[in-house]
């Protein structure tokens, strides 16, 4: 009887929790609790979403920013690829995704290898030390890195002159030929310390085993890193591309910060062409064509790099 | 009090929805009643730097002792705030009812067009504005059917601007080299200079338009005053044309100064900012911009400011130059008094009392100051001054070169540092110039 009645007990136990349970709103269908979702969704509606499509109908049409909108349909795309303005640019942006991307990542990959090796204790000061760029907001390094470029006091060119090598004090922001590398290796400098750490946990996921069996085998460090580490890394190499590729694609920060675009349009990179067509011309019609031709650039290279990079090790992606 | 509490009391009683439209009838109510209140006078300014607002805050504060009642709502936004808020606050309809706004097609244009701002010709009539400021200074606030320079006047400026010559006395003296009095001897004191191993101008083009005032300040030194309708037409989109021998004389000088060494080594990435505070800190002869350095430029004794010296046979020069944004009344003063308080506003900040405060603050008033006032001026706003009478009795206060379209400072940016660097001959930029500027002609027809 006891028995009897601990177990109704538990019953009635486990009924009245499972009675909560299922009066938990969530247990409801998943069409009921789409509702749950409404918040969310109305925040991304009205402040992502909104504004995609209200740039999109914006860049059909000519607005000076305060009348009606003047109906162009595809007049403002029509103009803007035949702007050679426009593919010079693409063209500066295009150049800049070497120092965005492609020096980070191989600086990220070939500092990790090393870091990998070295002590628990000096691995993680490293780590620290080469991340901390990564930490700044870039448009504040715009600036201190323009006045490290400075021709007249920045500490560059001081030092150039010091060791005698005056001939290549260059004014570095101002030569139409270095001010791009110029800019782009600020971009180095802040990303390559993430990339690395990125990798450092992409090589704490690889099984140690298969570094023991190559040793065993007598690979020597070259062949396993090519043969195993970087293979094993194309998932991490994959996730580094996406972030680099769209931080290029809509840099500005620190463009605008070092050199707004110049000399003469050296350093123009379509981000700063938009925001001088929208804000210093009030042609916002161009300005949203050029931010969806950005988006669509981003589409792109981001869909090329999930369908070409990395896909043959799906189960680890 | 006691009602207060009570209403409060009730609120449960009446539920969600009577709470919802209590509130909705407390807000309505609470913006009928700012509304109401016509004393209240909102007021936007560009005056955001620490020096300029505090004589802001100043008038303000002296133009409510004048007028019981009335209380100024003051909003101050920089520059570029201003331009991307004021058209769509004003046209939202709750902006400002007196503003500073812009000239020119992008802002003031722009705002006129679309009815945003009333003109205030009864009121230059009414207080004698064209009495303070000459009509050459005045025609900046005139739009008409989209032309500029012509038609009702929508703004006046409390402040001017002009372009002109920053010297080192202590680095001239040191050279032996003498004030130039003439645009030739400027010349001869250039090659003085560099043969004494001292760089003549200071200089910096990697970031703002020292380079673009100086080809338009010797421009406009060749051009007597008696001749100025041709840079008038220029500038207020009446027609002619950039491609003259002037302009073309005036790039070929100034790509002969960059590529000669007459500039500051390394100017090409020096921002005009950092070779303004080169400048003070005593490096460079001479430097070529305008009085809104003024208050950096009192920080070193040695500089002193004159107009950019005429060739021979000129003699009423132009000197580039302007005014700042301009006071203006916009389409929400919807009751006459209203408008009147804001033209009493505006009258009250380009008094010969507000250019004094003005100049006391080392600030370029706009208006001249009375024969009586007593002023603490510096020695640099003292030759501003001057010369900003000068200019005046002349009439001899030139443009900005990128006023004449609204994609000209683009143009010019985009041209200069190839100009500087001898990638393109004076000619074509000039050219480029002048392409813009007829493309901007065929665009307004």
């Amino acid at each position: 009887m006891s028995t009897a009645i601990g177990l109704l007990r538990d019953d009635h136990s486990f009924g009245f929790m499972e009675y909560w349970m299922k009066r938990s709103a969530l247990d409801g269908s998943q069409h009921a609790n789409l509702i749950y979702l409404l918040p969310g969704l109305l925040f991304y509606a009205a402040f992502v979403f909104g504004p995609i499509l209200a740039a999109l109908g914006l860049s059909l049409t000519s607005w000076d920013g305060l009348g009606m909108p003047k109906w162009v349909g595809l007049g403002n795309y029509a103009d803007l690829f035949s702007d050679s303005r426009f593919y010079i640019a693409l063209r500066n942006n295009a150049e800049l995704m070497i120092f965005y991307c492609v020096l980070p990542l191989v600086l990220g990959i070939a500092l990790a290898a090393c870091v990998w090796n070295l002590k628990q204790r000096e691995q993680l000061a490293l780590r620290t030390f080469l991340f901390l760029p990564y930490i700044m907001p870039t448009a504040v390094l715009g600036i201190i890195w323009a006045w490290l470029y400075n021709p007249a006091f920045g500490p560059f060119n001081q030092f150039l002159r010091a060791v005698g090598l005056g001939a290549f004090a260059l004014p570095w922001l101002g030569d139409f030929n270095f001010v791009l590398p110029a800019v782009g290796i600020v971009a180095t400098w802040y990303f390559f310390g993430f990339c690395m750490v990125i990798f450092l946990t992409g090589i704490q996921r690889i099984d140690p085993s298969l570094f023991d069996a190559a040793k065993v085998d007598g690979a020597s460090a070259r062949k396993t890193f090519f043969w195993i580490t970087l293979p094993l890394l194309l998932p991490e190499i994959r996730v580094v591309l996406l972030l680099t590729v769209i931080a290029s694609i809509k840099s500005f920060d620190l463009i605008f910060t070092m050199t707004r675009g110049g000399p003469a349009n050296a350093t123009l990179v379509p981000n700063i062409y938009m925001y001088q067509l929208g804000f210093e011309l009030n042609r916002f019609g161009a300005a949203a064509a050029i931010a969806i031709v950005g988006a669509i650039l981003t589409f792109v290279i981001n869909y090329a790099i999930h369908r070409f990079v990395g896909s043959q090790h799906k189960g680890v992606a | 009090m006691k009602r207060t509490v009570k209403s409060i009391s009730i609120l449960p009683a009446y539920g969600l929805k009577a709470a919802v439209a209590l509130a909705g009838a407390a807000l309505l109510s609470f913006g009928l009643s700012a509304a109401a209140r016509a004393d209240d006078l909102a007021v936007w300014d560009d005056q955001t730097y620490e020096g300029q607002s505090a004589v802001i805050e100043q008038l303000n504060k002296d133009f409510e002792a004048a007028h019981p009642g009335v209380t100024i709502k003051r909003t101050a936004r920089t520059f570029d705030d201003m331009k991307l808020t004021l058209k769509l606050a004003v046209s939202a309809g709750d902006g400002p009812v007196i503003t500073k706004v812009n000239q020119g097609a992008g802002d003031m244009g722009a705002m006129v067009k679309e009815g945003l701002l009333l003109p205030v010709d009864d009121y230059i009539k009414q207080y004698g504005w064209d009495k303070l400021q000459s009509d050459s200074v005045l025609a900046r606030d005139r739009w008409e059917d989209g032309k500029f320079g012509v038609g009702k006047t929508y703004g006046i400026s409390g402040l001017g601007e002009i372009v002109g010559l920053f010297y080192n006395k202590k680095i001239l003296a040191d050279a032996g080299v003498a004030l130039p009095q003439t645009f030739e001897e400027f010349l001869a004191d250039l090659d003085k200079l560099k043969e004494k191993g001292v760089p003549p101008f200071m200089m910096g083009s990697a970031k703002q338009h020292l380079a673009l005032h100086m080809i338009g300040a010797i421009d406009q030194a060749h051009i007597d005053a008696s001749n100025r309708a041709e840079l008038d037409d220029l500038i207020y989109g009446r027609g002619g044309s950039w491609n003259t021998k002037g302009n073309i004389e005036s790039a070929k000088l100034v790509q002969q100064w960059a590529q000669g060494g007459y500039f500051f080594p390394g100017f090409e990435g020096i921002s005009g900012d950092d070779a303004v505070q080169l400048f003070i800190s005593g490096q460079g002869a001479f430097l070529i911009s305008g009085t809104w350095y003024f208050g950096d430029m009192q920080h070193n004794p040695d500089i002193g400011f004159m107009a950019i010296p005429a060739p021979k046979g000129i003699s009423k020069p132009m000197s580039v130059g302007g005014v700042d944004l301009a006071w203006a009344i916009t389409s929400l003063a919807k009751t006459k008094p209203t408008q009147d308080l804001a033209g009493a506003y505006i009258d009250y900040m380009v008094s010969e009392k507000a250019a004094e405060t003005w100049a006391n603050a080392g600030y370029l008033p706009a208006t001249s100051l009375a024969a009586d006032a007593k002023p603490k001026l510096t020695p640099l706003l003292s030759s501003g001054i001057e010369m900003w009478k000068t200019l005046n009795a002349n009439d001899a206060l030139g443009h900005y070169p990128d006023w004449s379209s609204p994609t000209m400072l683009k143009t010019i940016d985009d041209n200069t540092p190839l100009l500087l660097s001898g990638n393109i001959t004076p000619e074509a930029f000039v050219d480029a110039m002048d392409k813009d500027y007829q493309a901007y002609l065929k665009d307004k027809k």
